[in-house]
């Protein structure tokens, strides 16, 4: 028997997955105590709408590649070869989802450093002189942009559940240093002119 | 009009703003100068910094680095060959030659000074159409307004490049994922399948980023090898342009540079025709017109001037689009679009007229951006050859953590970060198995405003006859559906019979809802397009519906391998 091809594949996951958002549109109630006044659209119409569409679609997605099939991909040797050619993409995706669960023990600027530390040696090399500077980079790269969002832009971002008085630490003196020379920076007009006069 | 302009004036003469114009530009000459790294992804890049900005301020640094972004491509693209940004493809094929004959400085301050007068040109044609374009805008009720969203989506399809169905499946993904989460009719949760955050649906912000930029990065370190190389360029940072020589050759070359400019504004105009289009199609009329067509390709100066002006053109048009429709003409003024709704401006017809104060601030930023790109081109210079020597992956894994601390600054959320992340995956995904990311993006962006005028039609009547008996709904749906096929059209064109009778029946089609609107203008117009389609008919008659056989082949385009 003939192997499917990876477009006929994709089509008839896209045709599974749109049966099961149909089922779960079926789902889409307005409440009781709602009721939709007359001319008023149901909530669930459109998105049927659109999976109307998506469904007709991949049946033409699924027939296509059927009918004529794409042309014979690049051999890359089962599971393995093609671990190995997206190898980069899947160590980054798991680097990232490290980061996000390290958010809350951490905070964004530990874990941050963490994370563009690890990536950098991961994808760099583990040389001794390359991770001395893969550590530089991430320290100033990660340390410059919390900088201008928890201090410049004051945006809350997530503290560390595990170190909580360091970060409080570096936001107190980080921060009211930069506020203060930004007093000066404010400051120094005026006082100019009171010189000058 | 002008108490309208002399309040955006102001919001933009302040120091602040400028100032922020000023980074926009550098940060999109750079951006758009390092290959690989589009115009797009800077701006996204940058929207995160525009939540705490008033819109003005925010859409001004958004328009500088779209213009720094537009000019910055043809920097790497004349210093190593290597166009920064698909809108400076063009550029490389005589910029780069000159630049080796030892004429970079002129190469770049003929292609600086295009791209300005370029940028002008286009800025001038904005001023004066958008406003008129947007009276139209006010005629169209619900069911226009819907069928416009259709046909802005249909021409998704032609984003696909060679499968219309990738395309079009890409563009329906797109509106599915903006249905999750509360419907704003009745406001009951839609495909939340229980989790809590998903409830208010998903940001705009981390779906862009995750789909748009994250996906890209990832792609850009697949191979480990040239994840590990640099940038690229070797070139000497003391290279020194003289102004005054560049602008007297591009103004020498005045007809070329109207000619792009108008070439390029047209092309921003069409949806999802963007510069990328427009600098191959100038750069091939430049040739065709010239009176050394052979010169082409070896550093010849009209060459340079034809790309960059009409890519820098393509700006304006895109932003006609935008402003005078509410349809996004490329991915950058998608993410305008997605910009104006997060400060809760709904894009609409009606724009120019309700939002009056934020869409001339656009109109005078997009002119100002021109000069800051002329003034800090020369300085972001060196800069390019600096940013140049930094390694990809560096780049790519200082940028994820970028962009995951910006999409979480948008509202405090950590789930914004999550939402990052697998939109990342899906993006990754779908461009590995040849689906285009743009469709899927212009769906989240026009799906809420696409359901919002579906359910004021529903509200107003349940005849659905009004589609084809409103002229400018059944102007839409016609010209959705032959767009649709209009990228089939241009690969089989001249090959086969069908193609020859697609634009008379075009524009005998459109005729139609163009004669059922009021007025005598229109009705003309009408009459002329129906006598347009009757004489291309005719003229095919007469050659005898001739078409190439497959062997017969054509000759390669410039599209397809160089001048």
């Amino acid at each position: 028997m003939q192997r499917l091809n990876r477009d006929t594949i994709v089509a008839i996951i896209l045709l599974a997955l749109c049966g099961v958002f149909f089922y779960v549109s079926f789902d889409i109630r307005t409440p009781e105590f709602e009721r939709l006044a007359p001319g008023q659209m149901d909530p669930g119409l459109w998105p049927r709408i659109i999976l109307s569409g998506l469904v007709l679609m991949a049946l033409i997605y699924l027939a296509q590649s059927v009918i004529s099939p794409p042309a014979d991909q690049e051999e890359r040797g089962g599971l393995n070869g093609w671990y190995r050619h997206y190898r980069n993409p899947i160590h980054c995706f798991l680097a990232f989802g490290a980061f996000m669960l390290l958010i809350p023990y951490l905070g964004m600027l530990l874990a941050g450093m963490l994370f563009v530390f690890g990536m950098m040696t991961m994808l760099g090399g583990r040389e001794r002189w390359l991770i001395g500077t893969h550590a530089t980079v991430s320290v100033c790269t990660v340390g410059g942009m919390w900088f201008i969002f928890a201090c410049l832009l004051s945006v809350q971002l997530p503290r560390s559940s595990l170190f909580p008085d360091a970060e409080e630490w570096l936001l107190v003196n980080i921060c009211g240093i930069s506020e203060a020379i930004g007093g000066l920076f404010a400051a120094a007009p005026r006082a100019c002119a009171v010189i000058l006069v | 009009m002008i108490e309208n302009i002399l309040i955006a004036g102001a919001e933009l003469w302040s120091v602040g703003t400028l100032l922020l114009m000023a980074l926009g530009v550098v940060a999109g000459l750079i951006a758009g100068a390092i290959p690989g790294f589009t115009i797009a992804m800077a701006v996204v890049l940058v929207l995160p910094f525009t939540f705490g900005m008033s819109p003005v301020q925010g859409l001004g640094t958004m328009i500088g680095v779209y213009v720094g972004g537009l000019s910055g491509g043809l920097m790497s693209g004349i210093l190593t060959g290597i166009p920064g940004t698909p809108s400076s493809v063009a550029t490389t094929f005589d910029g780069f030659p000159l630049a080796r004959g030892g004429k970079a400085g002129l190469a770049l301050g003929v292609g600086v000074w295009a791209s300005f007068f370029g940028g002008v040109i286009g800025a001038i044609v904005l001023v004066l159409v958008a406003p008129q374009l947007a009276r139209i805008g006010q005629e169209f009720q619900p069911w226009d307004y819907f069928a416009l969203m259709a046909f802005a989506l249909t021409v998704t399809a032609s984003l696909a490049g060679e499968n219309m169905v990738k395309g079009l499946i890409a563009g329906l993904i797109g509106l599915l994922v903006a249905t999750v989460g509360e419907d704003s009719v009745v406001g009951v949760p839609r495909f939340t399948f229980g989790v809590d955050s998903v409830q208010q649906g998903f940001a705009f912000l981390p779906v862009l980023v995750g789909l748009f930029a994250f996906s890209r990065l990832l792609a850009d370190v697949r191979d480990s090898e040239s994840a590990k190389g640099n940038l690229g360029a070797k070139s000497d940072a003391s290279i020194r342009i003289n102004h005054l020589v560049a602008a007297t050759e591009v103004l020498k070359r005045w007809g070329n540079l109207v000619r792009s400019s108008l070439i390029g504004v047209f092309t921003g105009v069409l949806p999802a025709a963007g510069s990328s289009i427009s600098n191959i199609l100038a750069y091939d009329q430049a040739r065709k017109y010239s009176k050394t067509p052979e010169k082409f390709g070896t550093g010849h100066l009209d060459g340079i001037v034809a790309p960059e002006a009409a890519n820098n053109a393509t700006a304006g048009g895109a932003l006609i689009v935008m402003m005078a429709l509410g349809i996004p003409g490329d991915i950058i003024t998608a993410v305008m679009l997605g910009a104006l709704l997060i400060h809760d401006v709904v894009p609409s017809p009606t724009f120019i007229t309700e939002q009056p104060v934020i869409a001339y601030a656009i109109f005078i930023a997009f002119f100002m951006a021109n000069f800051m790109m002329l003034a800090l081109q020369s300085v972001t210079l060196r800069g390019f050859v600096r940013v140049t020597q930094v390694k990809i992956y560096m780049l790519a894994s200082v940028i994820l953590f970028y962009c995951a601390l910006g999409v979480f600054a948008l509202n405090n959320v950590e789930f914004d970060i999550w939402t990052l992340f697998w939109f990342g995956v899906l993006g990754f995904v779908m461009s590995a198995l040849g689906f285009p990311i743009v469709p899927v993006i212009l769906g989240v962006v026009l799906g809420g405003i696409a359901e919002n005028a579906l359910a004021q039609v529903i509200a107003l009547s349940d005849d659905p006859t009004h589609f084809v008996t409103r002229p400018w709904s059944l102007f839409f749906i016609v010209l959705g559906l032959f767009s649709s096929f209009f990228h089939v059209y241009q690969r089989q064109r001249g090959r086969k019979r069908w193609t020859l009778v697609f634009i008379p029946a075009m524009c005998i089609c459109l005729s139609v809802p163009v004669a059922m609107m009021d007025g005598i203008v229109r009705p003309v117009l009408a009459a002329l397009l129906v006598v347009g389609g009757l004489y291309l008919l005719y003229q095919r008659h007469r050659e005898g519906w001739v078409v190439m056989t497959e062997d017969q082949g054509e000759a390669p385009t410039i599209a397809e391998g160089g001048p």
